[in-house]
């Protein structure tokens, strides 16, 4: 018996024990390579942190995995599924990837015109989720990131950081294998940051998966299991925090670090 | 006074309900058919197949820069010439349609492309494929964004019905123009006709801007909005409580 010829075309078997896996994943935009030959693993319960320069491709990299962003090459490979190979869409049923992938986002998009229940109900409702149970779903997540008095305001009536949380919940609604967060405390005062790591700590602890973009590094020492710095497209360093953190071995990372001012 | 009301009002009663009746109906029926229109042309514009795009710019262009009056004379006397003849009714209705559908479109247009991409991509990553993101997150905003100007155009669509005075259409103004052929009486006929439009369109303009703030202050207006919003409200009762019941300590302790 001979092995199938892998041509470009072919959709290689996906591996089943990561919940998120990239490989050789590149992306340009306008001619301009943004990441180059990516490799990137996440496996179930497991926390990955990707930090590095604004700029550096690493919200790319994330956008990648529910095809926010299309690579242009490469394998994504998504709770054992290939969605993604050779520059083509392999999953026919894009939302429902979307739905086995929560995401956060840097500016929350929580929708304005819309309470925050109603934000934590509505893709529930559209995946087929019963109302009351949705409802009763979506008052417990609230409740769970500590927004639930607020629960009927809109989101021009929340502060960030309680924007923020109800994002989460939102992201939570559908039960996702894995979480992504980008830059979730970037447009947070410092009070709101500390609110909205101490639910994705909880989260942590509950042990769901997460791929995290951030530029909170005592964050991604304290919670991940894996830390990765992107820099130029690349993967320069990874491994475990007190490693890529506290003794980097390549010269970009420690000038990263010391650039951070976070080296201690 | 008495020299300037000389009209037997009394003896036009009947007919001058009917002729507001006939506004009104030209003004609904052509402002459902140019929202329709409009939403239509705005979404060609938006499309990404660039003759799509071109064609209905063509069209917002071409109906945006022709009066009025011109398109009302074209529909009912030149395309009966050409062989196509439409009563008035319809005449009239499908030249409002058409040129209040471009300035429509336009409005539309500017209020869909206004939605932060971000909500879209929100939507997308909770998988709410294509339609589910127009119909429950663009399209809510959008109308938020547009309800103003489109709340204009009804208005201003209501008075130009007058323009139909010309096909004698038999609404308000050609009413209007009868009775006064028959008393000599202009300057009476057309305070009453005008005071007429004013009553009209004063009030419907003011319940305008009441739903535009109704809107704006995210009251749900559509029923299934109101019963989940009521059910969210009973689960949430202890939550909501705890800062109702430290409020009413505070004012306890302070009485």
């Amino acid at each position: 018996m001979t092995e199938p010829v892998t041509t470009a075309e072919a959709v290689p078997p996906a591996r089943t024990d990561a919940v998120v896996r990239i490989e050789g994943l590149s992306k340009s935009f306008d001619g301009r390579l943004v990441l180059d030959q990516v490799n990137l693993e996440v496996d179930r319960g497991r926390i990955v942190s990707v930090i590095g320069q604004s700029g550096g491709g690493k919200t790319t990299l994330m956008r990648c995995v529910n095809l926010l962003e299309r690579p242009d090459g490469g394998t994504v490979e998504v709770a054992g599924e290939v969605v993604h190979h050779g520059g083509r869409t392999v999953c026919r049923d894009l939302p429902r990837l979307r739905r086995t992938v929560g995401m956060v986002f840097q500016r929350f998009n929580l929708f304005p015109h819309l309470t925050a229940v109603e934000n934590v109900v509505l893709a529930q409702r559209k995946a087929g989720v019963p109302e009351p149970e949705a409802l009763e779903r979506a008052v417990a997540l609230l409740r769970r990131v500590g927004v639930a008095h607020r629960g009927l305001a809109r989101p021009d009536q929340l502060s960030g950081g309680e924007q923020q949380r109800v994002a989460i919940a939102r992201a939570l609604a559908l039960r996702p294998e894995v979480l992504l967060f980008d830059e979730p405390t970037s447009s947070l005062d410092p009070e709101a940051t500390r609110e909205v790591l101490a639910v994705m700590r909880e989260l942590a602890a509950d042990g769901m998966t997460m791929l995290l973009v951030t530029h909170e590094l005592p964050f991604a020492r304290e919670v991940a299991d894996h830390v990765v710095f992107v820099d130029g497209g690349r993967i320069v360093e990874e491994g475990p925090p007190q490693d890529v953190l506290d003794h980097p071995a390549e010269t970009r990372t420690r000038e990263f670090l010391a650039s951070y001012g976070s080296a201690s | 006074m008495s020299g300037l009301f000389q009209v037997p009002w009394s003896d036009y009663q009947s007919d001058l309900l009917d002729a507001l009746g006939r506004t009104v109906s030209y003004t609904v029926v052509s402002f459902v058919g140019a929202v329709l229109l409009g939403l239509a042309v705005a979404l060609l514009r938006i499309s990404k197949a660039r003759p799509l795009r071109v064609l209905a710019a063509v069209y917002t262009e071409i109906f945006k820069n022709i009066p009025l009056l011109a398109i009302i004379f074209l529909t009912y006397f030149g395309l009966a010439s050409a062989g196509l003849r439409l009563d008035v009714f319809t005449a009239g209705c499908l030249s409002l349609v058409v040129f209040y559908a471009a300035y429509l479109s336009e409005i539309f247009r500017s209020a869909i492309s206004g939605v932060h991409a971000g909500q879209t991509e929100a939507g997308e990553a909770l998988g709410l494929g294509r339609v589910g993101i127009f119909v429950h997150v663009v399209l809510p905003q959008a109308v938020r964004q547009a309800l103003p100007g489109t709340n204009t155009m009804l208005v201003d669509l209501l008075k130009s019905t007058s323009l139909l005075v010309t096909v004698s259409a038999a609404e308000l103004m050609s009413e209007g123009r009868l009775i006064t052929s028959a008393t000599f009486r202009a300057l009476e006929v057309y305070l009453v006709i005008s005071a007429v439009y004013f009553a009209l369109c004063y009030p419907l303009s003011q319940l305008l801007l009441l739903l535009e703030r109704k809107v704006r202050a995210g009251v749900p207006l559509s029923p299934w909005r109101r019963r989940r919003v009521r059910a969210a409200r009973a689960l949430l009762a202890v939550d909501l409580g705890v800062g109702l019941t430290a409020e009413l300590k505070q004012k306890e302790t302070a009485a």
